[in-house]
């Protein structure tokens, strides 16, 4: 069949054959996913177990590559780190009694604590783009471990992003730093309303903009900024990261600055998915 | 028919690489493009067919998981294996040069199409900062890679031709 085929075509027809077939693909995916999603889930089949065994490979290699190294640092750190334990149990002695005196005020006031516990999911990252342009990353669980579109990705305390596509075991996770995502913060003090946009020219620095401060709010380095109530897709109150260089803009209404983000992108192997979706809490 | 076995399963490990392992060999924070090397190699050194069929499996690859419009990709994929097969024994396969310089053009076209389908069409207009930072590192880094693939896939090529002669010898 093939050979037929291919003595009887010429290699223009098959030219014009090909982009057709490939328009046909560019506009029924930008219409609907109706064709791509059995294509990425029969590919996924093949490719994601593959892609689990590499991934445990290079971690196995990397893991042992660093204990080489690091046994050395490690051995003098730990002198230092015995120290500071002596003179953190004492503190920690002191701050239990503030955190029982803290609970005890709290039922006082019959506070509940300020942000809820949101139930996670650990997954591991096993893939990046194919291109140098965005930092999205696919991660090891998917719709039959209970992964939903829209719902948040958290690692080392703070916010990743939020998953755009899912397979059955696979997602597709959109980072915050990456170029067009642009999300709604606040300062976690005061909920002054700030807008985090990621940039591509801030790659090389791990920065992301933070825009549309109010002139008179007050803006410190290093203040903390989380997740505000207005995102449509963002649970309330997820530490974003933390304030650096916000100066007046030109326009005198407004601030802007930098933002340097509680998560470690460059590093990232492990993240937690939150079962919860804004839409539905 | 083993020959488009041999070639799917070369697909598909360039692009394991380049997902699994592609942020740990970034230089810079750029990867090499690992693909589109595949469909102008073999443009080159079996003809537009053979380019084509391995523009579009790989293009429509890399585009699968990443990307909203599945296929401009592989469109892009499938003119470089047809414009590399052009050349396909008009010269010999030791004149590596000439895949290189073809590789050069293809990886710049695919790259600027894509800067202007993601950032220029999004009002980022500064082009030199994107050819210098994203576009030309990567070119320079897909060729290094290449100079290296060069010799172990026209080896395999060798290979996998002996395996269907006759198939071959029509297509002529």
């Amino acid at each position: 069949m093939k050979k037929k085929l291919s003595s009887v075509l010429s290699s223009k027809i098959i030219l014009i054959l090909c982009v057709m077939l490939c328009a046909v693909f560019i506009g029924v995916s930008f219409f609907t996913d109706k064709l791509t999603t059995p294509l990425r889930n029969a590919i996924s089949t093949v490719v994601i177990p593959v892609q689990k065994g590499m991934n445990y490979v290079g971690l196995l290699v990397a893991d042992r590559y660093d204990t080489l190294q690091e046994i050395r640092t490690v051995l003098e750190e730990n002198e230092d780190l015995k120290e500071q334990v002596d003179t953190l149990t004492e503190e920690n002695n002191q701050l239990k009694q503030d955190t029982y005196e803290l609970a005890r005020l709290r039922t006082l006031y019959e506070l509940d604590e300020k942000y809820p516990e949101y139930s996670k999911v650990a997954a591991r990252v096993i893939g990046t783009t194919t291109d140098n342009w965005f930092r999205t990353f696919t991660v090891d669980k998917g719709s039959e471990e209970g992964i939903e579109v829209d719902m948040n990705v958290m690692a080392d305390g703070g916010l990743v992003g939020v998953v755009t596509d899912v397979g059955p075991h696979y997602a597709t996770v959109k980072t915050v730093i990456e170029d067009g995502s642009y999300i709604s913060g606040m300062l976690i003090d005061t909920g002054d309303v700030c807008s985090v946009k990621g940039d591509i020219k801030l790659m090389d620095s791990g920065l992301v903009r933070l825009q549309y401060f109010k002139k008179d709010v007050v803006v410190r380095n290093g203040d903390k900024i989380v997740t505000s109530n207005i995102s449509d897709k963002f649970l309330p109150g997820i530490l974003i990261g933390y304030v650096k260089d916000v100066t007046n803009d030109s326009n005198n209404l407004t601030q802007s600055g930098y933002l340097v983000p509680a998560v470690d992108f460059q590093h990232l192997q492990e993240v937690l998915i939150i079962q919860k979706k804004k839409q539905n809490s | 028919m083993k020959r488009k076995v041999g070639e799917l399963i070369l697909i598909l490990f360039l692009y394991l690489i380049q997902v699994t392992f592609g942020r740990n060999i970034a230089i810079g924070s750029i990867m090499p493009n690992l693909l589109i090397i595949l469909p102008v190699l073999f443009g080159f050194l079996q003809g537009k067919n053979e380019g084509m069929f391995i523009g579009f499996c790989a293009g429509l690859l890399y585009d699968l998981y990443f990307s909203n419009l599945i296929g401009v990709t592989a469109m892009v994929f499938v003119f470089a294996g047809y414009f590399a097969g052009v050349f396909y024994q008009k010269y010999e396969e030791t004149e590596a040069l000439i895949p290189l310089a073809l590789l050069m053009v293809s990886d710049f076209c695919f790259e600027f199409i894509s800067y202007i389908g993601n950032f220029l069409l999004h009002n980022k207009l500064d082009v030199l900062y994107f050819i210098s930072r994203f576009i030309l590192p990567e070119i320079v880094y897909t060729l290094f890679v290449a100079v290296i693939m060069y010799k172990p896939i026209a080896f395999l090529n060798k290979r996998l031709e002996r395996k269907d002669k006759r198939r071959l010898s029509e297509i002529d």
